[in-house]
Parts: structure tokens; C-alpha cells; sequence
């Protein structure tokens, strides 16, 4: 009779079989409080798993204030490695009088032979174990998660090609023939795209001849997919660009086309309806009606288990549409082509999820004359904050004439922080490094971009001290269970997120990298050589596994404002020991990273 | 004192029987923990319905190492005890007959001591099937979990007034309750009190499980 529950990876991995060979070959054993289980250098002899009590982690190389590296309690396993390493790296103590199953080393040696997808477990990257959790999430999703999860192959429909001497009428009829909304014109392997609504234009607005070629009219700025992409990014695509619909290209020759209401039949959730409500909005009304439904969708994409990356893709693409749109209907046009509204900080680097502040600012280009500038800087500033985007407590906003200017202001701003590196100076560097530009001419954005980077990347002295920050909050290891109060919880804003994404701002910097999302810089990183493939990878999925955590407790306190606790405190204890697991695992590679930063940046002094 | 007189009978008895070896004194580091479901609370009438023992040693309770006998449908099997121990008359079809069962349960235990929760009962009721079977009561030291705990109680806390009932110790003692009323899951929580009381002489008790001792 052993009531051990074996629903949690890893033994999710073994069959019933061996879910009873452990029931039946598992002891009990019980620790005091203070206990000494596992001694550092004593060699393995079981698995334990907790079935009540707290544990400690514990490395006897180091001084006591540091020593803590883990911790663990009810569910949780320990000692698996010191079996597969022969002895025990670290010293495990019984924080509270503890109750733990005991699984011999005989019988773990022969369940890791007989089952290799458990033995694998052990010697998995982060990486693998948030797919596991991914995973498990998405089978408790609805029939929904099937769509996201689809691939454009199974969506896209036969392109239909036409050659470049086919004329208008004929075209015309090939349409209607085929009920589909588009086709495609070959011209020497390039292909171009003809819709119904060019077809009218041409005919109606243009006043051409039915007989002329159809080529004269094709579109040849493709917005193209490749067959085994999610839906899901098709999806983004056509909301980033606007258009319809994507073309399936597979070695360099069209194979489908996905039309935005094919889509739509997969689809018939939220997602497409706000941001077909924010392309339609005809006023700020409706804008702002529609902005208002995003926590709807966000709700939706988390509950269908969407990956964390894809969820946020799409909103910052959604989040920019709703900018730039309400920045449409406050300004000029022509003024809005010598000026660049851009977004910064989080939502610069498409990290938003949820509309938690504004960063933005104005580049104007040089000799623009633009008199009621602040006044109408003054207005955005208030629409956003009726579109659902929290004041900036930082007052970085447009509102705010210190983050409007001429491009030479902009340079001459630059070149003072740059030179005086003191707090602020470098904030403002690193919020404006994250700048994206959502309305406007982002031309004046990528000048002032390379200006940064020359001004920047070089100068070791400024990288260095730019890069101190990352080690301002320590990593909350040592915060586990020891807490007076755990249900304060651990900041994973200051302990997990911050020195990830700074971090990973500051190499970017170093080697000018344009992409201003993390994971985007993570992968240009990766590509250039600058981290390993690997530990880029769980360096983003210890980022993607923070925000999840953070995400699901911003939801909540959506459902209920009173709740009072702070979004960015994690308390341990609430999650699943699978949760603890990997959230012990991405602290641990956060503090990996810093010492790679310190090393790399010299902040040892 | 019976016992005793009985114990040195049926040692001189058994000396050269089968189960001699039984009535030696044992020397291990191991104990057993016992316990039965039975079809009633009379000691005199009870039936016995299933048998279980697991493995102490030393603060390790050793569940792989365990006992779990189910027997065959005794004619008092009623629906009063069914509703405590769960075991209906079909679930005991293939069950042990009485003597393989006793016979299981003597090479198990061996000559250890017994560790059980009130073990009183379970001994008079195994007895009384014993004695005719194979003509001797088992003779192996005794450990009630009850017993001491309440005198570890007296001597702690002389004031407060013990509840001696399995689920209000099983939580004085910060020990979860494993399968109740099934022999095996309440030989471990027994065998679990034990390595318990038996770590730290005097239980500290918290406050609030003192006042749950009281009110449960």
C-alpha cells in the first residue's frame, strides 16, 4: 500500500508495468528536521521522492550565505543524479521533518535499461522538459489547440497559375470557374499576385481594356510561408502586412496559397475576430472597443497551450496595428511621413502580452516644421491610455518633450548618455535600444539606430557598465522555501526575466544586432556564434517559462483586481512539481548567464 | 502474565517442532508492523478478512518488503464490516485459505517483534485461529503504537488529555494517513508513528495538533 503519486513526469514516461515495479519496489523513510539525507560526496543509493516535507539543496564548497541552490518538497525527486554520477555533488537536508519514498539504486538502474525515454529524462536539457509541460498542457486543451498547432500544408489550398499572356476577361473567368478569391501570373520564375479587388480596380478605377495582360496589374511583393509553418504564423504574417492572404512557397515555386477565410473555417475564435475588428475600426470608439478584447485572446491563446513565443508574436503584431492605427486617425499623414512614432521597452521588444505601460517616442526628421507638435504628442499620449495602455510611471512618453525630437536632437541625446553612463543615462540607452517603430517613417528609427551602434559597440568601458546592471538582483536561488513568510514568493520580474533580457540586450548591442526582440537577438546570436545553439535555446525557454508564470498571475489578478498580490512573485509552493522543476532549472541557467556576463564584461570588481 | 505461563508452554511444547525457532529471542534489527481487517470487534467472533505486514528497519519502512494476504470469504463476511474495510465477497474469491495465510504469515514475521496500532485485538483474534491450526499463540515481543504514544504524551504534555484515535495521532504525529482501513495502507501508517515516536523520544507537539488531539 503506497499512496505515491505517480502522475508527474518522469514516470508519466514508463508504462503501467513500470509505474508498478516502482509502486511495489519503493521503501518509506522518515527525516527529522535538520537531517543530513544525502551527503556532498556520499555515493547514490536511492532515488527519493518526497511525499511530504521540505528539502534543501545545499553545496558545502561554499560559504553558508550562499550555499542554498535548491530546494524541493511534496512530489519533488532528488538524487537521481548522484546515481547516474556515481556520488553526490551536493548536500541534501531535511528543511522540515520530511516523509520520502526511497527507490533503490538496483531498481532506478534497471528501470533507466528497460525504459530509455526515462532514463533520457534525467539527462534532458530545459528545453526539453517545458515541451513535456507544453505538451501536457495542450491535451487538456480544447479541439482548438489542434488549429494552432496545424500546419500551413494542412490549410492552403492549389494555387492557381495563369501565364503572363492570359488577359483580364479570361482571368476574370478562371476566377469564377474556381471560386477562389486570387491567382498567380508566372513571368521567368518570378510569380505575382492578382486579386479580385486588383481585377476591379484595374477595370473600373483604371479604365484598362478586358483584353490587356493581366501581368501589368500583379503584385510581385509576395508575403510568402513555407508548407511545414504553424497556421499560426501565416496568421501573424497577414496581420503584420496587412493582406489577405499568403503565398505557400517550397523550393523557390509557389504550392498553395492560404486565404485569410480559410483560415477563418479553422478558426472561428477570438484571435482573427480582434484583429479584424481593430483593421476595421472606422474610429476610436471601435478601437478602443477592440483593444479591450485582447486579454480575451490572450486567455484563449494560453488555454489552447499555444507556445508562449507564437502568443507573443501575434500580439505584438496586434498590439502595433492598434497604435498605429489610433495614431492614424490623430495625425496628418503627410506629417506622420516625416516623423517616426516608436515603441520601446517591453512592448518595443514584442514582450507585452498584456498591456502593462507605454513606452514611446518621437524621432522628427531634420528640419520638419510641425508647430503643434507637443500638443498633438500630448493627445496620443491620452488615447493610448484609452486604448488600455497604463501611463508610463517613468513618464517616458510622447507626452513628454524630452522623448520628442529632431534627428539631430536624437544624436545629441545619444552622445551625452553615451559619455556620462551614469543611471539614467544608461536606462535610457537601454530602452531606447529596444525602440520599434509602429507609425511613420521607420527609416528615421534605423539611422538612428546605426548611430547607437557606432557610438556604442565599441566602447568597452560603456558595454561594461552597461552590462553591471544584469547582476543588480541576485538570482532568487537562494530565496526557495527559506523565506520568513514563503507565501511573499520570489520576484521572477527581478530575479529571472531582467538579467536575461538585459543581458541579452547588451551582447546585442556589442555585436549590432537589429532584431529588438530576445529571442530574435538570442537566435542572431546563436546564428553568429556568440552563444552556443544550446544555451540559446534554454536561455529563451527559461525566458519563455518566466513569462508564462508571470502571465498566468497578471490573468488572475484580471479576473480579480483585489487579489493585491504583486504579478511579478511567484510563490513556490503553489506550482506543480514539474513547474518547480523547471523553474529551478531556468534559474539555475540565469545564473550561468551572469556569470558568463561578468566574466565576458569584466564586472568581477 | 497468562501469556507468559502459555508462552513457556507452548515453547516446550514446540521445542522440537517445526516452529521452534519462533520462541527464540530475536537479535535482528528489523521489526514487523501487523495488521488485520476483520468481519467484527468481537475478539471472541471476529473472522479474519485480510492480513498485512510490512518491514521496520531501523527508521525505514520497508514497503517492498511487505505482506498483503487477502482470505477466503469467511461465513460472517457482513455488510456492517464491509463498509469499513471495502472488501466484499467477491473480492476475496482466490483469497488464502486460513492456514496457508497463518502459515504466510509465520515465515514472514518470523521471530521479530510486532509493532501494531491497538495489536491487542489483531493478536487475540490471529490467536484464536492459531491455536487450533498449529497449536501454539505467536509468541513474539509486542509494541502497541497506541500505548506509547499516550505515554509519551503523559510524559510531555502531563496536562492535555490524549484522543487516542488512528487519524487524530496519525496528524499529532505529522504522519499521512496511507490507505485506511486497508490492512496494508494502516500497517504502514502504524509502522510510520512508530519510526516517528521512536525518533524523537518526546513527541514536540505542535499547538494545533494538540487541539486537534482534543477535539478530534
Amino acid at each position: 500500500m503506497v499512496d505515491v503519486d505517480l502522475t508527474q513526469p518522469p514516470f508519466t514516461l514508463l508504462d503501467e508495468a513500470g509505474r508498478d515495479r516502482v509502486r511495489t519496489g519503493i521503501d518509506l523513510a522518515y527525516f527529522d528536521e535538520e537531517e543530513i539525507i544525502l551527503d556532498a560526496g556520499q555515493p547514490g543509493e536511492y532515488v527519493f521522492i518526497i511525499h511530504k516535507g521540505e528539502v534543501a539543496e545545499l553545496d558545502t564548497s561554499v560559504p553558508t550565505a550562499q550555499a542554498r541552490i535548491g530546494h524541493y518538497t511534496a512530489g519533488d525527486l532528488f538524487g537521481a543524479i548522484s546515481i547516474l554520477n556515481g556520488k553526490s555533488r551536493y548536500r541534501f537536508k531535511a528543511e522540515q521533518e520530511s516523509l520520502c519514498y526511497l527507490m533503490p539504486k538496483a531498481l532506478f538502474n534497471r528501470l533507466c535499461q528497460d525504459y530509455p525515454a526515462f532514463a533520457e529524462f534525467f539527462r534532458q536539457s530545459l528545453a526539453h522538459k517545458a515541451r513535456l509541460l507544453t505538451e501536457r498542457r495542450a491535451e487538456g486543451g480544447v479541439t482548438m489547440a489542434g488549429f494552432m498547432l496545424a500546419r500551413i500544408s494542412e490549410c492552403m489550398r492549389a494555387p492557381l497559375i495563369v501565364d503572363e499572356s492570359t488577359s483580364i476577361a479570361s482571368a476574370v473567368s478562371t476566377l469564377n470557374d474556381s471560386h477562389s478569391d486570387s491567382l498567380l501570373v508566372g513571368r521567368d520564375g518570378r510569380f505575382g499576385m492578382v486579386t479580385k479587388t486588383d481585377l476591379l480596380n484595374a477595370l473600373v478605377m483604371e479604365g484598362l481594356e478586358s483584353s490587356s495582360q493581366v501581368i501589368g496589374i500583379a503584385h510581385f511583393d509576395l508575403v510568402t510561408a513555407t508548407p511545414d509553418q504553424y497556421l499560426f504564423e501565416a496568421l501573424v504574417r497577414m496581420t503584420r502586412h496587412k493582406v489577405a492572404r499568403v503565398v505557400v512557397i517550397e523550393q523557390g515555386a509557389p504550392v498553395g496559397v492560404v486565404e485569410l477565410t480559410d483560415v477563418l473555417s479553422y478558426f472561428s475564435s477570438r484571435s482573427y475576430v480582434v484583429s479584424l475588428q481593430v483593421e476595421q475600426a472606422e474610429s476610436l470608439d471601435e478601437l478602443v472597443r477592440a483593444s479591450a478584447r485582447t486579454p480575451e485572446l490572450v486567455r484563449a491563446l494560453m488555454a489552447q497551450g499555444v507556445r508562449l513565443r507564437f502568443a507573443m508574436e501575434l500580439l505584438a503584431a496586434l498590439n502595433g496595428r492598434i497604435i498605429s492605427k489610433a495614431v492614424g486617425f490623430l495625425v496628418d499623414p503627410a506629417r506622420l511621413e516625416q516623423s517616426c512614432l516608436m515603441v520601446m521597452g517591453s512592448e518595443g521588444r514584442g514582450e507585452q502580452i498584456l498591456k502593462t505601460d507605454q513606452d514611446n517616442a518621437l524621432i522628427l526628421a531634420d528640419g520638419t516644421d510641425w508647430p503643434d507638435c507637443q500638443a498633438q504628442m500630448a493627445q496620443i499620449t491620452d488615447t493610448l491610455i484609452r486604448l488600455g495602455y497604463p501611463r508610463c510611471p517613468g513618464n517616458i512618453m510622447v507626452s513628454n518633450p524630452a522623448w520628442v525630437g529632431s534627428e539631430a536632437a536624437w544624436r545629441a541625446r545619444v552622445a551625452r548618455w553615451a559619455a556620462s553612463r551614469d543611471g539614467d543615462s544608461l536606462m535610457n540607452l537601454a530602452i531606447l535600444l529596444d525602440a520599434h517603430a509602429v507609425a511613420g517613417n521607420p527609416r528615421l528609427l534605423d539611422t538612428l539606430r546605426d548611430e547607437m551602434f557606432e557610438r556604442c559597440s565599441r566602447d568597452e568601458l560603456l558595454l561594461s557598465y552597461f552590462a553591471r546592471s544584469t547582476l543588480r538582483f541576485s538570482t532568487p536561488l537562494t530565496l526557495f522555501g527559506s523565506l520568513k513568510r514563503p507565501q511573499h514568493g520570489i520576484d521572477i520580474k527581478k530575479g529571472g526575466i531582467f538579467p536575461i533580457v538585459h543581458g541579452v540586450r547588451t551582447l546585442a548591442l556589442e555585436r549590432r544586432i537589429r532584431p529588438t526582440s530576445t529571442l530574435e537577438r538570442l537566435d542572431a546570436l546563436a546564428a553568429e556564434g556568440r552563444l552556443e545553439d544550446r544555451f540559446a535555446e534554454d536561455l529563451g525557454e527559461a525566458l519563455s517559462l518566466f513569462t508564462e508564470l508571470r502571465l498566468k498571475q497578471q490573468l488572475a489578478r484580471l479576473d480579480d483586481p483585489d487579489t493585491g498580490r504583486d504579478a511579478n512573485r511567484v510563490v513556490v509552493q503553489h506550482l506543480s512539481s514539474l513547474e518547480r522543476d523547471l523553474m529551478r532549472e531556468a534559474l539555475h541557467i540565469v545564473k550561468d548567464f551572469k556569470q558568463r556576463l561578468s566574466h565576458r564584461f569584466h564586472l568581477e570588481y | 502474565m497468562l501469556r507468559t505461563l502459555r508462552r513457556v508452554a507452548d515453547r516446550r511444547r514446540q521445542a522440537s517442532g517445526q516452529y521452534g525457532w519462533l520462541f527464540n529471542p530475536y537479535t535482528g534489527n528489523e521489526m514487523v508492523a501487523l495488521d488485520c481487517e476483520t468481519t467484527g470487534l468481537d475478539p471472541k467472533t471476529a473472522e479474519l478478512v485480510s492480513i498485512a505486514a510490512v518491514k521496520v528497519r531501523g527508521d525505514r519502512v520497508m514497503t517492498s518488503d511487505s505482506l498483503d494476504l487477502r482470505l477466503q470469504r469467511p461465513s460472517s463476511l457482513t455488510g456492517d464490516s464491509i463498509c469499513i474495510h471495502g472488501l466484499r465477497g467477491v473480492d476475496l474469491d482466490g483469497g488464502d485459505s486460513l492456514r496457508e495465510a497463518l502459515v504466510k504469515l509465520l515465515d514472514f514475521v518470523g521471530n521479530r517483534p510486532l509493532i501494531g496500532w491497538r495489536i491487542g485485538f489483531d493478536l487475540l483474534v490471529i490467536n484464536r485461529h492459531l491455536r487450533p491450526l498449529l497449536g501454539f499463540d505467536l509468541p513474539n515481543s509486542l509494541i502497541d503504537v497506541e500505548q506509547r504514544f499516550a505515554r509519551n504524551l503523559r510524559r510531555s504534555h502531563p496536562m492535555v488529555e490524549p484522543v487516542l484515535n488512528f487519524e487524530s495521532v496519525a496528524d499529532a504525529l505529522n504522519v499521512p494517513v496511507m490507505g485506511r482501513h486497508t490492512a496494508l495502507g494502516d500497517a504502514v501508517t502504524t509502522a510510520l508513528m512508530y519510526v516517528r515516536l521512536s525518533k524523537t523520544q518526546l513527541p514536540r507537539l505542535a499547538h494545533d495538533s494538540i487541539d486537534n488531539a482534543r477535539e478530534g
